[in-house]
């Protein structure tokens, strides 16, 4: 707790520099203060309405609904802060940690996901293991959907797009007729960027769905565990000139932070073996590329980890570069499970240990406040 | 006069393998028994790094007045608890995973102390091999 009350005080995401008391009671006064003058306000319009009633003040366009539904959600938000201020005050953040994951234990759902129970924080891999594959046992999904990213394109384009020409044909109209309305000519200038933007993006897009069809990946098993081989079969289909296609076995750190008011999200490769490349070779539709090899993750890696705002994401990918088309890359994921030798500890350690247990009088490490 | 709070963890290292049996020892001093509201004991793991904090508890114990003999939560209490199998200790480039023993204690008019003691999980290597540029 801070010896001085601060009248300033830095928030960095979710923890404040200073005293968690006294935020907390700050935060419950708000929330009161918003549910009282929430519940001033609709009884004073209620009351009124009741005393004196005028059906033309809730009439279309005076706004007396409007005014209703300000004062209702100031109730709704400040009364469900209050409450949720109130409870959060002499809660530490390890007995609602606690909390929660009794009620994960208790979810129904949750426990009927092939999850392994003796292993938290690892990702479950229903979504993983749910394709059979045709030469191994596994089909792995691609963690993009360019199917949905292009829809979402198409779907931005054609709406913008039809927007803008409606405004440029009617700001050409004015000109025509001799009424010059410069200040939306020139607002017109940006959208015309941004539909330049839209139609390049969807073009793109649209080059790499139809040139560059699906890529399978399949897998001998899963999970995996570090120290043992798998087989993996990658084939791509489409009809193209390949310069280059790749495949990967990486791993990378996702963080997400909250700076400010934007929450971002920073990753950081921290392992790739490049597990075969080919190149200049000729995709035909009848004839798919297809290439087999053995994957080995490495013995003391770190297993995949997933926690609200921070994850180690194993993934396999494939990177191709065809001649006239843009170059793609398709991320498959994987799970990795912890291996033998992490689990254990070091061996210096371990030596270490045995020695303080042959000593009759056992040690305590510890901290003194 | 601040209260004087006491945490170890058995043994001599501090290193431990995943299922291994983790011995606590608390105790609490310099404080009147009837000012302590509630002693909170957790064996947890946290996120450090540049991401937002996560944290995901173990093991938890809440203790209040009531639940001692004579309402007095101060002696040296040992607790057992068998470690997981995951997530283990990690040193990675911007997420680290971090275990630790922390003792929580609330005294009345809402003043609140807390200790920790780090340990470690596992033996995963802080850094990987360098970034494998080819096929072997």
């Amino acid at each position: 707790m801070a010896r001085w009350f601060r009248i300033v005080e830095k928030k960095r995401g979710g923890r404040r520099t200073g005293s968690n008391w006294l935020g907390s009671v700050g935060e419950a006064v708000f929330c009161a203060s918003l549910f009282l003058l929430g519940s001033l306000l609709l009884s004073l319009l209620v009351g009124t309405h009741l005393v004196r009633p005028d059906p033309g003040k809730f009439a279309f366009g005076v706004g007396g609904w409007l005014l209703v539904l300000v004062t209702a959600s100031s109730i709704v938000l400040g009364g469900g802060g209050l409450i949720w201020a109130v409870l959060g005050i002499g809660t530490s953040i390890e007995r609602r940690s606690a909390m929660a994951r009794q009620a994960v234990d208790h979810d129904i759902v949750h426990s009927a996901l092939p999850r392994a129970r003796n292993f938290p924080t690892l990702p479950a891999f229903d979504g993983l293991i749910d394709s059979p594959g045709i030469e191994l046992a596994y089909r792995l999904p691609s963690s993009q959907t360019p199917a949905w990213q292009l829809l979402a394109v198409t779907i931005f384009t054609m709406l913008w797009n039809l927007v803008i020409c409606i405004v440029t044909v009617s700001v050409a109209s004015a000109h025509v007729a001799g009424r010059h309305e410069w200040l939306v000519t020139a607002l017109l200038v940006p959208c015309w960027a941004v539909s330049y933007w839209s139609m390049r993006t969807f073009l793109n897009l649209l080059i790499q769905n139809s040139g560059m069809a699906t890529t399978t990946v399949e897998i001998s098993d899963l999970p995996l565990a570090p120290g043992r081989e798998y087989q993996v079969v990658v084939a791509q289909h489409g009809h193209a000139v390949i310069r280059s296609l790749e495949l990967s076995l990486v791993c990378e750190e996702e963080a997400t932070f909250t700076q400010g008011t934007d929450v971002r999200r920073e990753i950081r490769e921290i392992y790739r073996r490049t597990l075969w490349k080919r190149e200049a070779f000729r995709i035909e539709p009848a004839k798919p590329f297809q290439e087999n090899c053995s994957l080995l993750v490495p013995l003391t890696a770190m297993h995949s980890f997933q926690s609200p705002h921070n994850a180690v994401r194993w993934k396999l990918v494939v990177r191709g570069e065809a001649a006239t088309w843009p170059v793609f890359q398709r991320d498959f994921p994987l799970v990795v499970y912890p291996g033998e030798e992490t689990m254990q500890i070091e061996l210096a350690s371990r030596a270490s240990r045995v020695a303080s247990q042959q000593v009759s009088v056992p040690g305590m490490a510890g901290v003194h406040a | 006069m601040e209260p004087l709070l006491s945490l170890c963890i058995g043994g001599t290292s501090r290193d431990f393998a995943a299922g291994d049996e983790l011995v606590c020892e608390y105790q609490i001093d310099a404080v009147e028994p009837g000012d302590i509201q509630a002693v909170e004991m957790s064996i947890l793991w946290h996120t450090q790094g540049k991401g937002d904090v996560d944290l995901g508890v173990h093991f938890f114990e809440r203790r209040l007045p009531s639940d001692a003999e004579d309402g007095d939560l101060r002696p040296m209490r040992r607790l057992r608890t068998r470690l997981p199998n995951s997530p283990l200790s990690y040193r990675g480039a911007i997420v680290n995973v971090q275990w630790c023993a922390r003792l929580r204690l609330f005294l009345r008019r809402g003043r609140e102390y807390v200790i920790e003691q780090p340990f470690t999980l596992g033996c995963v290597p802080a850094v990987l091999p360098a970034l494998a540029k080819t096929g072997e």
